[in-house]
């Protein structure tokens, strides 16, 4: 499948459902006052960026995301190393891992504004919490599975333990670590929107909360077209590094298409 | 020893597994190899060759016994020892291109610069016939050429003694009868000892200045038959050499002796 025909085929899509969306809008099966045509969300978008309150908490929003994203797969990355390193830290920290897997976000979030304040750090520590575990998962199970010839060749070779690592094992695993953090920056997104919400200092979530407790109806919808358009930024940027550090795998599996 | 004795085994003896698990593999295993020479070792699937391969190349250790390399006894695997694996699609680095994996074995080599190295792992793999091929990644490369690869790679750390672990028991017979004659070219070319493991007795005669025939499991060294063909070999000639029959029907026999004992 050629490049040019996936941007076309996401591109009818996208007319598809604001042309739906338009569609609902018209038919007045729901009231125009709570769903709103495309344009009345445009003009709300507007009156936001005219008063700059778009802007500044976007580039908070997306600037706590991909911090705490790249943050979190450094972390993943390091704890899949240290596991794959140690059988005794591996039995350990998977123990840690499937207790803090299951928690939701919001349940974490009030303690942790008591213990971190409302500025970065709030968001970093959520963010930690729900996207180490895509990278740290993957990549130690793909450290695991590296094939033992490329490790003893490496071996043949006089490596040492932390070469083989860093040299073999590490770039064998690329491909699978990016599988999870495709995964985490989806999930850090909803965990920044989710702490901003309870936080309720700045940020997308907290506008999302305030214009529609203020029933600002068509700017309601624009903040959540916003967090839909930050998805796909996000994801755009984490395929980007992926096709920069493992072009070779991208090609691979393009090729087998 | 012999000051051309390059490779020795002492009583090589390993088991897998313990208490009543216990599966004893290697059953006392003596050979040498001296420098220069080709030699063959021949045995069944099973009876244990990777596992000789393995101690000899200081990559598992030996239950009881000793290997010793240029005269030293072999703990970890030592330099000047290189050894290309059973299953080649594993062992080359899907995430390098072909020229890339056989630089990645040149450590402690005469090349230093990265031009040298470069000239170098290009000169290999126009030799194993992969010239047009150095800048392709091993997923867009055929079986046989990824094994034409890791044979380069396994020339390129410029090894005194190459240990090939059934490099052609994957690969189809005609590529295989090319491959064969490609390996005895390239290690007189590359003046380079190799140790061949395979299955297949008349590919370790046809291959060998040596062969040693390996027993069933527990495996030891059933017999080891000189083969004086020098070192022109040629598919159909040789093949129909009074020497090369003569080798071929000593070793079927070694062999044949072997099977009607555990029959009987
Ligand atoms: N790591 C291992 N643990 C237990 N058994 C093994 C192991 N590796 C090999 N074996 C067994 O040892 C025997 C010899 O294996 P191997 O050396 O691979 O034989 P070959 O290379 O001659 O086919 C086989 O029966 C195999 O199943
Ligand atoms: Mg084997």
């Amino acid at each position: 499948m050629t490049r040019a025909l996936l941007w076309s085929r996401g591109a009818v899509s996208l007319i598809f459902v604001l042309a739906l969306w338009q569609a609902v809008a018209l038919s007045g099966a729901v009231p125009a006052k709570f769903f709103p045509g495309i344009p009345a969300i445009i003009d709300g978008a507007r009156q936001m960026i005219a008063t700059g309150e778009l802007p500044r908490n976007e580039i908070l929003t997306l600037g706590r995301a991909l911090t705490g994203l790249v943050l979190a797969s450094v972390a993943g990355i390091a704890l899949a190393l240290l596991s794959d390193a140690s059988p005794f830290f591996d039995r350990g920290f998977r123990t840690i891992s499937s207790l803090l897997q299951p928690v939701p976000p919001a349940a974490v979030v009030p303690m942790a504004i008591f213990a971190l304040g409302l500025g970065i750090k709030l968001y970093i520590f959520i963010i930690l919490l729900v996207s180490i575990w895509g990278p740290y998962l993957n990549g130690a199970a793909a450290l695991r599975a590296v094939p033992r010839e490329q490790i003893l060749t490496g071996r043949m070779l006089g490596l040492s333990p932390a070469a083989i690592m860093f040299r073999i094992k590490l770039p064998a695993a690329m491909p699978q670590i990016f599988a999870g953090i495709r995964y985490a920056a989806a999930v850090s997104l909803i965990a920044v929107v989710v702490a901003e919400m309870l936080a309720g200092r700045d940020g997308i979530g907290f506008l999302l909360v305030r214009k529609s407790f203020s029933i600002r109806i068509p700017e309601t919808y624009a903040l959540m077209f916003v967090t839909m358009f930050n998805g796909v930024l996000l994801a755009l940027l984490v395929n980007l590094a992926r096709r920069v550090l493992t072009g070779w795998h991208v090609r691979q599996t393009g090729a087998s298409k | 020893m012999n000051d051309t004795t390059i490779l020795e085994a002492v009583d090589l003896r390993k088991a897998y597994g313990h208490g009543l698990q216990r599966m004893p593999i290697l059953d006392g295993i003596d050979f040498r190899v001296r420098k220069g020479d080709f030699v063959s070792v021949v045995g069944p699937s099973g009876c244990g060759k990777t596992t000789l391969l393995m101690a000899l190349a200081g990559l598992s250790q030996p239950d009881t016994g000793e290997v010793r390399f240029r005269g030293q006894p072999v703990t970890q695997p030592p330099q000047g020892l290189a050894v290309v694996f059973q299953d080649y699609s594993r062992s080359l680095f899907p995430w390098k291109t072909a020229r890339e994996n056989v630089i990645f074995a040149m450590r402690d080599t005469a090349q230093k610069t990265r031009q040298e190295r470069r000239d170098r792992a290009d000169e290999l793999l126009a030799a194993v016939g992969l010239k047009e091929f150095a800048q392709k990644y091993p997923w867009q490369l055929s079986g046989g050429m990824q094994q034409r690869v890791a044979i380069a790679r396994g020339l390129a750390s410029e090894s005194d003694l190459l240990l090939l672990d059934e490099p052609l028991a994957a690969v189809d017979a005609q590529t295989r009868a090319d491959m064969q004659d490609l390996i005895l070219e390239l290690a007189q070319r590359f003046d380079q000892t190799c140790l061949l493991v395979t299955h297949d007795v008349d590919e370790a005669v046809y291959m060998a200045d040596k062969v040693i025939v390996l027993s069933r499991r527990p495996t030891s060294v059933a017999t080891e038959i000189p083969v004086d063909l020098g070192k022109r070999r040629d598919q159909l000639a040789t093949r129909e050499q009074p020497g090369f029959l003569h080798a071929r029907h000593e070793v079927m026999e070694r062999i044949r002796s072997y099977r009607s004992q555990m029959a009987g």
